[in-house]
C-alpha cells in the first residue's frame, strides 16, 4: 500500500506551444480536408482487402493467450475472408493454420480458443497434428490417389514480439516482421510487456461503423474534453491545455506514436483516491516511477504525462502507461461493419487490494470506450448521405490525417484521378 | 457463510450482500438494473468501510479467500462497478452512451 495520495500541487506548464502545429512539421500529409469516401466506400473496402490486409503482418493476441501445448487461439479474419487457428506446438513453437479442412472446407476449429491434442474435422473425422501435418483419413482406402503428405493444414506466417503474436496470410512474406516494426520497436523496446500481462481483460462488441471511422475515435484527443466531459476530460485536460494536446508525437512510414497528457492538478474520486492508495491507477499516477519505463515511451519525460499511443499498421494500437497498458483491435467485417476488441493488461494482482484498484481501473477505462462507442455509429450512419465529401482537420487530428494518407498509399484509390 | 465468520466491523455491510457478484457481467447488470438510490446507498456503505474491508482481505491469500472473505472481495468489485455512476455521472448509465450490454467482456 502506498501512504501518499497525489497533493494536486503539481506544476501544470503548458504543452511546448511550438510543437502544437503539427501540420507543420509533415508538411507533406498537406492540410486539405480528408475525403468521406473511403468511411463508406465497398470498392474502397475491397481494395483494403485485398492491398492491405493481405499484405501486411496481423496482431492477433498474445503468447500468454496460448501458454500450453495444445493451446490455441482462433482469429476470425473476415476481411480476408477466412479464420485462422494460431497454436501452440508439441515443442512450444507457434503454428498458425488456415481454419479449413483439407478435404471439403468446413472450419475444424469451431469455438474461439481452447486446448487440444489434436484438430479433428467434425464433419468426416479427418484429424490434424498441432503442426498442422494430417495424420488421420478416417476409411482412407476409398480415396484414390490422396498424397497425404501433401493435404496438411494451410499454413499462414507467424511470428512474435515482444510477446505480441502476428500473422501474414502470405506464407513466405516478403517483409518479416521485425523488418515490419522496425519504425516502432525503439519506442517500446524495454517495455515490461511480459510483466504486465498476467492478468488481462477482454471486450469484444461489433459495432456499425467503418474500422476507419472506429479508429480513428481514438487517434486524438481533441475530443476529449466534449465527449468525455463526464468521465475523463479532468484527468486529461486542465486550464492550461484545455484541448488536451498531444506533449509528443512521430508519425512513420506506416505506424505513429503519440504521448498525451495528463492533469497534475486532477483531483481524484473518492474511489479512485482508494485505487491509487492500494495499487495504481492511470487517472491518478502522475510523474511516479518514469524511471521505469522505457526511454521510448513518454520520450520528453514531461511529468504531466498520462499514456503513450503506438497505432500499428493498419488496425492494432498498444497504449502504454505506467503499470498497465492496453490495446484496440479494429477487424474489419465490411465497410460499414467492425468488430472492435479491446484488451487491457495489468500485473498480477498479489492481494486484494491490488485486485480492486485494477478493477476500477478497469471499469473506468470501460466507460469512457462507451461514451466513444456512440459517436461512431452516429457518424457512420450519415457519412454515406453525400451531404459533405470531405473533413476538415486540425494539427492535433494529424494521425486521422497520417492514417488516411499511409491506407491511400496502399489502396492507390486515388491515384491517377 | 457461517454467520460467525462475518466480521463484527462489517456487519453495516450484510444487507448489501445481493452485491456480492462474481463476474463483471453479473455487477454490470446488477448496475444497469438497479435504481439509483439503491446503488446510492451501497456506495455510501461500502465506501465509508472500504479501505477497513481492503487492510482486512489482504491478509489472506488473494487465491484462496475464506467465503465471507471472497464476498466482501466481490462488494469491493461491485463499488468499482458503480463508483463511475455514483461519482461521475449521477445516474446508471450516461444519456447518449453506448449499450453497455453490447460491449461484452469476454473474461470474468
Amino acid at each position: 500500500m502506498k501512504d501518499r495520495q497525489p497533493t494536486g500541487t503539481g506544476e501544470n506548464a503548458a504543452p511546448d506551444q511550438s510543437n502544437d502545429r503539427w501540420n507543420d512539421k509533415y508538411p507533406h500529409l498537406g492540410t486539405a480536408p480528408i475525403p468521406i469516401e473511403p468511411y463508406i466506400s465497398r470498392e474502397y473496402f475491397a481494395l483494403e482487402r485485398e492491398r492491405i490486409f493481405r499484405n501486411v503482418w496481423l496482431n492477433v493476441g498474445r503468447i500468454e493467450d496460448i501458454p500450453h501445448p495444445g493451446d490455441y487461439v482462433v482469429a476470425a479474419l473476415t476481411v480476408c475472408r477466412t479464420s485462422v487457428v494460431v497454436v501452440r506446438g508439441k515443442g512450444g513453437q507457434i503454428h498458425a493454420f488456415h481454419n479449413m479442412c483439407s478435404h471439403r472446407g468446413n472450419k475444424v476449429v469451431w469455438d474461439n480458443a481452447g486446448r487440444c491434442r489434436n484438430f479433428t474435422c467434425k464433419f468426416h473425422g479427418w484429424s490434424y497434428g498441432l503442426d498442422g501435418r494430417l495424420t488421420f483419413i478416417p476409411d482412407e482406402q476409398r480415396f484414390c490417389g490422396l498424397q497425404k503428405d501433401k493435404l496438411g493444414l494451410t499454413p499462414v506466417a507467424v511470428d512474435t514480439w515482444a510477446g505480441f503474436i502476428f500473422i501474414h496470410l502470405d506464407p513466405n512474406p516478403v517483409e518479416t516482421l521485425r523488418t515490419y516494426l522496425a519504425e516502432v520497436v525503439p519506442g517500446l523496446e524495454g517495455y515490461p510487456f511480459s510483466e504486465l500481462s498476467a492478468t488481462r481483460f477482454c471486450w469484444r462488441t461489433e459495432i456499425k461503423a467503418n474500422w476507419k471511422v472506429a479508429q480513428d475515435a481514438f487517434q486524438e484527443g481533441y475530443h476529449f474534453p466534449v465527449r468525455h466531459k463526464a468521465s475523463a476530460a479532468a484527468a486529461f485536460t486542465s486550464e492550461t491545455n484545455p484541448y488536451c494536446h498531444f506533449l509528443s508525437l512521430d508519425l512513420y512510414e506506416r505506424h505513429r506514436r503519440t504521448s498525451s497528457y495528463g492533469n497534475l492538478d486532477y483531483t481524484p474520486t473518492p474511489v479512485a483516491g482508494m485505487a491509487y492508495q492500494f495499487g495504481s491507477s492511470v487517472v491518478v499516477e502522475r510523474g511516479l516511477a518514469m524511471d521505469n519505463l522505457p526511454a521510448g515511451v513518454n520520450p520528453t519525460r514531461r511529468p504531466d504525462w498520462s499514456i503513450d499511443v503506438f497505432w500499428i499498421f493498419p488496425n492494432f494500437s498498444i497504449f502504454p502507461s505506467n503499470g498497465t497498458y492496453l490495446t484496440h483491435h479494429f477487424w474489419p467485417v465490411s465497410a460499414d461493419r467492425t468488430i472492435w476488441e479491446t484488451r487491457t493488461y495489468f500485473p498480477k494482482a498479489e492481494n486484494a487490494g491490488q485486485k480492486f484498484s485494477q478493477e476500477y481501473s478497469k471499469v473506468l477505462l470501460r466507460d469512457i470506450l462507451m461514451e466513444d462507442g456512440t459517436t461512431l455509429e452516429h457518424m457512420q450512419d450519415v457519412l454515406a448521405s453525400g451531404a459533405k465529401t470531405h473533413m476538415p482537420l486540425q494539427h492535433q487530428e494529424i494521425c486521422v490525417r497520417h492514417a488516411y494518407n499511409v491506407v491511400e498509399d496502399y489502396v492507390g484509390f486515388y491515384a491517377g484521378r | 457463510m457461517a454467520e460467525s465468520d462475518w466480521p463484527a466491523a462489517f456487519s453495516t455491510l450484510q444487507p448489501f450482500l445481493g452485491w456480492a457478484l462474481a463476474t463483471e457481467a453479473e455487477r454490470t447488470h446488477k448496475r444497469q438494473t438497479s435504481e439509483m438510490a439503491d446503488i446510492q446507498a451501497f456506495y455510501v456503505a461500502m465506501l465509508s468501510h472500504l479501505e477497513d474491508v481492503l487492510v482486512y482481505l489482504n491478509q489472506f491469500p488473494l487465491e484462496r479467500l475464506p467465503s465471507h472473505a471472497q464476498q466482501l472481495m466481490d462488494m469491493t468489485l461491485s463499488l468499482a462497478e458503480i463508483a463511475p455512476a455514483v461519482e461521475l455521472f449521477g445516474q446508471p448509465r450516461e444519456d447518449d452512451t453506448f449499450d453497455p450490454f453490447r460491449f461484452v467482456p469476454q473474461h470474468h
